[in-house]
Formats: C-alpha cells, sequence, structure tokens
C-alpha cells in the first residue's frame, strides 16, 4: 500500500537484482537453515536466535514467529529456571516494541506481544497490597504496566492504529486489576484525545464502548451523562461540522428517538447550525434522519409539515452531495410511502 | 508536445486487460526479487487474488491448471491437516480458504482430504462463537467469514452451530452499525465485509441494521470517486471491493456514484507494467489488481465476468453448488 510508481526500465531492474543477489541468497539460507531444524523438531538457544535474526528482516514472516513460540514452549519454559525464561520474554517483549516501531500495523507483531504476556511466569511476590488481591506477582506488574505505556506511545504517533487501540482494550481488560482504569478514567482519556483533535473517530467509538458497558450495568446512568455527552459532541460539530465523527456519535446518543424532548431539542441544536451552514450536508441529513424519527410523536398534519421539511432538504442534498443521490431519493420514496401509509389507515405512530 | 506513445500509457479510460493478464502471468517469475520472498506469507492468497482475477477478466486459461493446482497441494500442512500460505509454511485460516477456493474455482476439491480441513476448522473455534486463525489463538472477524466461507464451500455449513457465531458476529456490532475486527474492535470496512459476508452465506442479514449500516458504507466515497475504509482516510482501490460487495449484499449499491468509481479504479492501472494500484500513481500489486477488477464488476463495467460478492469468486461457480444468496450488483453493460 501507498508505494509511489517510479519508471523502471530493464537496466535498472537488472542493476537491482545484481545487488540483491547477496542479500537474497543469504536471506533464504537463513530461512530454509530455521526451517530444516524446525521440520526436526530441534528446541535449542542457538535456533532461537536464528529466528530472532530472521524476524528483524521479516517480521511478517508468522511459520517463524510459530516456531519461536514452540521453542519457549518446548525448551525455555520447560529447562530454563523461571528467572532466565522471564528475562528471555522481556526481551522479546523490547524486540517486538522495535519491531512495532518500523511497522506498526503487522498484526503478527502485536500478536507475539499478546502470546509474551500471557506467558509471563509466576515470579517471586510483591508485598501483598492492601486489598490483598491474588496472583500479582513483581513480573506480571512490570510486564503489564509497560504494556499501557507503549499503547499509549503508539496511539499518540497515530491516533487512529485501530492495532493499538484493539491492543489498548486488551490490556485494560486482562491486566492485573490494580492496573485497570476505571470508566471514568476511559471516558477522561478519550476526552483529551477529542479535544485534542476531533476528526478523532477511534477514540469516540471508544466512548461508545464505555458507556455502552456502562449503561447496560447500570440504566440509571444513562439519563444524566446524555446531557454532558450532548454538550462535547455539539462543540464538536460546531468546531468540524464537514467531520463525520460527532455527527455518528450524536445520532447514537439520539437513539430511537423515543425521548421526545430530546428529540425536539437536539434538532434545535442542528437547525442553529444549519442556519450558519445551509448547505452542510450532515447537518441536512441529520435533520431528514431526526424528522423521521419525530414523526411518531406528531399528529397528522404536524406528520404533514415534517414529510414537506424533509422533501425540501432532501432535494438540497440531492443538489449539494450528487455522488449519494439515489440515497436520498430512497429515503424521500419511503418517507413517502409510509405518510401515504399513515393517511390511508389513520395509523398513529407508525414507524417511517 | 505529446507523443502517441504517452498518450496511451495515460489514457486509463478503459481496463487494459490484456496488460493486467500479463502482469498476473510474470508475477510468478519474480523469483530473483527479494521483494517476492519477503511475501511469502502470501503466496496462496496472492495466488487465488490473481486467479480469480483472470476469471474475472476472462482468462482464466493464463494460468496453467496443473501447475496450479500442484502449487496449492504443496502448502499442505500435513501435521495441521490445512493449508498454509506456502510450501514449508505453518497452517493458518488464511490460506486455507484461499486453497480451498482455488481448488473450487479450477474444479479440483477431489485433491483436498476434506474432513481433515473440516477438522482443522472446527479446532479453531471457541465456545464464544467466534475463529482463531491458528493454534495460537489470533481472534478476527476475517476468520469467522474464512471458517463459514469454507465450510459452506465445502458443503458442510450445516455442521456448523450456526446461532454460536451469528451470536458472536452480532456482538461485533458497532454503534455506527458496523463490524470491527472483534467485540469493541473500530467498524472497518474490510471487517464489515466479513461480517455482512458471513451473516450472508448463514442467511441471518436480519442481523444488520441495513439502513444505517449502507448510510455508513456510502459515506465511505470521497470527492475523488474512490472509497476509503472507514471515516477520515484516504481511498483505496482495494476498497471497491470491501464497500461495494457490502453494498451490493445490502442491495444498496446505488447509494454511491458507480460511474465515478469506475473512474477512480481505472485511473488507478499501471498501463505499461499492468496491474492495478491502491490509488493512481502508485506501485501496482496482485491484491489491488483483483479488487480493482472485482469492483469493476460488480459496477457493471462492459467485458467481464459476473463476480459474487458474497465469496469473491465468479458467480457460474457459486451459483453450480448452490450458494447464490439474493444480493444485487449492477446491470453489465453492453461493449
Amino acid at each position: 500500500h501507498g508505494i509511489k510508481r517510479t519508471k523502471v526500465d530493464a537496466a535498472a531492474i537488472a542493476a537491482r537484482r545484481e545487488k540483491e543477489k547477496e542479500k537474497l541468497r543469504a536471506y533464504l539460507e537463513s530461512e530454509k537453515e530455521i526451517l530444516d531444524l524446525k521440520e526436526a523438531n530441534e528446541w535449542s538457544e542457538a535456533a532461537l536466535q536464528l529466528t530472532e535474526q530472521f524476524l528483524n528482516t521479516n517480521p511478517e514472516h508468522y511459520t517463524i514467529w510459530n516456531y519461536r513460540r514452540d521453542i519457549f514452549t518446548k525448551l525455555v519454559f520447560v529447562s530454563w529456571t523461571p528467572e532466565d525464561a522471564y528475562q528471555r520474554l522481556v526481551l522479546d517483549l523490547r524486540f517486538t516494541t522495535s519491531a512495532l516501531k518500523r511497522y506498526p500495523k503487522v498484526y503478527w507483531i502485536w500478536n507475539h506481544r499478546r502470546w509474551c504476556l500471557e506467558n509471563t511466569p509466576s515470579g517471586p511476590g510483591t508485598e501483598p497490597d492492601s486489598k490483598g488481591e491474588e496472583g500479582i506477582d513483581g513480573w506480571e506488574m512490570a510486564v503489564w504496566s509497560q504494556e499501557v505505556l507503549l499503547v499509549e506511545k503508539m496511539l499518540s504517533l497515530d491516533e487512529r492504529n485501530f492495532h493499538a487501540w484493539d491492543y489498548r482494550r486488551y490490556i485494560l481488560s486482562h491486566c492485573p486489576p490494580s492496573l485497570r482504569r476505571s470508566d471514568a478514567d476511559e471516558l477522561a482519556y478519550t476526552t483529551r484525545r477529542i479535544e485534542k483533535n476531533h476528526s478523532n473517530f477511534s477514540a469516540w467509538h471508544q466512548r461508545s464502548l464505555v458507556y455502552t458497558s456502562l449503561w447496560k450495568e447500570d440504566p440509571s446512568q444513562r439519563a444524566p451523562a446524555l446531557d454532558q455527552e450532548f454538550e462535547l459532541v455539539k462543540n464538536a460539530l460546531w468546531m468540524a461540522p464537514d467531520d463525520q465523527s460527532g455527527w455518528l456519535y450524536h445520532r447514537w446518543l439520539v437513539g430511537s428517538g423515543d425521548d421526545v424532548t430530546i428529540l425536539e431539542k437536539e434538532i434545535g441544536v442542528i437547525e442553529e447550525l444549519l442556519e450558519v451552514e445551509p448547505e452542510s450536508r450532515w447537518t441536512l441529513d441529520t435533520l431528514v434522519y431526526y424528522k423521521r424519527l419525530l414523526m411518531k410523536h406528531r399528529s397528522e398534519q404536524g406528520k404533514r409539515q415534517l414529510v414537506e421539511e424533509c422533501r425540501r432538504s432532501l432535494e438540497t442534498l440531492c443538489r449539494i452531495d450528487p455522488m449519494r443521490r439515489r440515497r436520498y431519493e430512497d429515503i424521500g420514496k419511503r418517507i413517502l410511502e409510509a405518510y401515504s401509509y399513515n393517511v390511508a389507515y389513520n395509523i398513529q405512530g407508525a414507524t417511517l | 508536445m505529446a507523443n502517441a506513445t504517452t498518450d496511451a500509457a495515460s489514457d486509463t479510460s478503459t481496463l487494459a486487460i490484456p496488460v493486467h493478464v500479463s502482469y498476473i502471468q510474470k508475477l510468478g517469475e519474480s523469483q530473483d526479487d527479494l521483494m517476492y520472498h519477503l511475501t511469502s506469507h502470501l503466496r496462496l492468497n496472492a495466488v487465488y487474488w490473481g486467479l480469480t482475477a483472470l476469471c474475472v477478466m476472462k482468462h482464466k486459461e493464463a494460468l496453467e491448471r496443473e501447475q496450479l493446482i500442484e502449487f496449492v497441494m504443496s502448502c499442505w500442512d500435513e501435521k495441521a491437516g490445512a493449508f498454509g500460505a506456502h510450501p514449508r509454511h505453518d497452517a493458518h485460516i488464511l490460506p486455507t480458504l484461499s486453497g480451498i477456493q482455488i481448488l473450487v474455482m479450477l474444479d479440483a476439491l477431489d485433491r483436498l482430504d476434506a474432513e481433515r480441513v473440516i477438522s482443522f476448522i472446527f479446532s479453531l473455534q471457541s465456545p464464544t462463537g467466534s475463529f482463531s486463525g491458528d493454534r495460537f489463538g489470533e481472534t478476527d472477524t476475517r476468520f469467522c467469514y474464512c471458517a463459514v466461507s469454507a465450510l459452506s464451500l465445502l458443503g458442510v455449513l450445516d455442521r456448523l452451530d450456526k446461532d454460536r457465531v451469528v451470536g458472536y458476529i452480532r456482538r461485533c456490532k458497532n454503534f455506527d452499525g458496523g463490524y470491527g475486527s472483534d467485540v469493541g474492535g473500530e467498524s472497518h470496512a474490510s471487517q464489515v465485509f466479513t461480517c455482512v459476508g458471513a451473516l450472508a452465506i448463514l442467511d441471518r442479514l436480519d442481523e444488520v441494521d441495513s439502513e444505517t449500516l449502507a448510510w455508513w458504507l456510502s459515506e465511505r466515497q470521497l470527492p475523488n470517486g474512490g472509497l476509503n475504509g472507514r471515516p477520515e482516510k484516504l481511498e483505496d482501490v482495494c476498497y471497491s471491493f470491501w464497500v461495494l460487495s457490502s453494498l451490493s449484499i445490502l442491495r444498496k449499491m446505488t447509494w454511491i456514484d458507480g460511474s465515478a468509481l469506475e473512474r477512480f479504479i481505472l485511473s488507478a492501472q499501471d498501463m505499461e507494467a499492468g496491474g492495478i494500484a491502491d490509488r493512481p500513481g502508485d506501485m501496482p500489486d496482485v491484491w489491488h489488481t483483483l479488487f480493482g477488477v472485482a469492483g469493476l464488476s460488480l459496477l457493471g463495467y462492459p467485458g467481464l465476468e459476473d463476480l459474487d460478492p458474497v465469496y469473491c469468486m465468479p458467480t457460474d461457480v457459486i451459483e453450480r453448488r448452490g450458494l447464490r444468496k439474493a444480493w444485487l450488483a449492477l446491470p453489465r453493460r453492453e461493449m
């Protein structure tokens, strides 16, 4: 991905191949040597060394990562002292850290890190903590606390690296209890990321996860949180109305539109924005969406009014966003069909 | 003043099939290239991408059938009972699906020890309904799709506890109607494809928030006509498949501008060396070549073979196995 094309002629290609010839020979020889050892079931320190050198050149060779892990399982964890095994794992983590700096999106490297964490041997305990929590020893603590730091470093380099976000979620849900973040901490983290860059969809997504879990546990928390969230996202919408992140999050907050007070209030907020930017397509699209939800709360006359408003907005949308014209036309058709059905059968509150 | 050669090289208004066919044929000849060997962990997948692209361009015969089958079988990991990406590489579900797909397209499934592969696939399923890639346990919705697709191509989907898989996919659904790599993963077009594709195979598209997701997908189209994979990211030809196939399965391909996308894909061609790149001006590769022509096929580009968006394989192959679902692509235009 993302490699610029350069005009190369046959002579240039031949020259490059000549240069690479030795490198290639050495690479293939090394690969063959390692795979021969693997197939002969050799679990030795020498083999471990060879795999490390090789993976430094090509960290995407998953079969050789597999072999390395098997050597750990069959040699290191079996015949070495726990202390030596632990030190060896720490070195592996360091090795993957430098590999990730060069290749931040290679699945195989992230996988190996997880494996190292999950296979950290039990080590000498630290002072038992005040809660007397079990299973936390000095080695586990050292290793897991490093991970939180690493993942924050990776995210500061690239806020949209989903490998790093996935890994962060994994760390926070599997680390020793004393290292876990509270929901409030996690929300604060996402707030910082969002305030730094409103266009950080990954942070908005993370926020939606924290709340989903919070509200599932305690539904009474939802109402008070909503006020705060609407404020937060309103800022984002005003600062960057052309950015998708805030709009998607806003729609999620509004939800099914069963709460007519929230719905009316937020429609008001969006209409204010529309006054300032009358041809902002996300604003228009969102208004149509919310007005459709509003229809179920309205009488026949109110519905008719909303249908007309939607029709006009959709017309504008077709004009300013011709690429997605068919979508707007489809939505318009649906609204009309549902409304006509409503009128014909005198049905209240039908979903449009 | 521009000469005829320059004009020809920069005129990307049509799909240069002969030059792409030749590009694919030459891929196996790069044995002296270090980069060729550095990507051996993708080799079997790459053969599937190349073969499928050839089928779509109606040049299936450009690669020799028996040679292909031999290569596929040389990737068999006898210990695990499945395919690795390359001879001597360990079995993994990604190349295993590719191996099966190639054998199906070449009508050579009889070469496979199907029961062993089926065992391998089931050994990767967790109680939560998710699938790992191999014995080391990496979980990803990609592997879920691979498992469901592979089992369906082998005709043994009935052995799967479908509800369990559907339950897992449901938990991967996000606030925007999209799907991520695992529970809690951010929505991403390629993962949307894997989840929607798997649900299509399992006849459970009722699980999808169709309107919300189709909207999210339609918003992948950027002003230059290309598609991106998630909000605020760059366009990339491979999303011409991931996004488009998902829209096709949801029967809402008209929600994007097909002509603009077509022009974008065509502009990413390398008219001299052949192949299609991720975007205009970049180096082509076989991955983008496949997904570029796959996108064009779904868009109804003339002269191409019909492609099934659920399986990313020719429709006639899928129909013959009775696996066709109710997706909708744009009608094929006349030359």
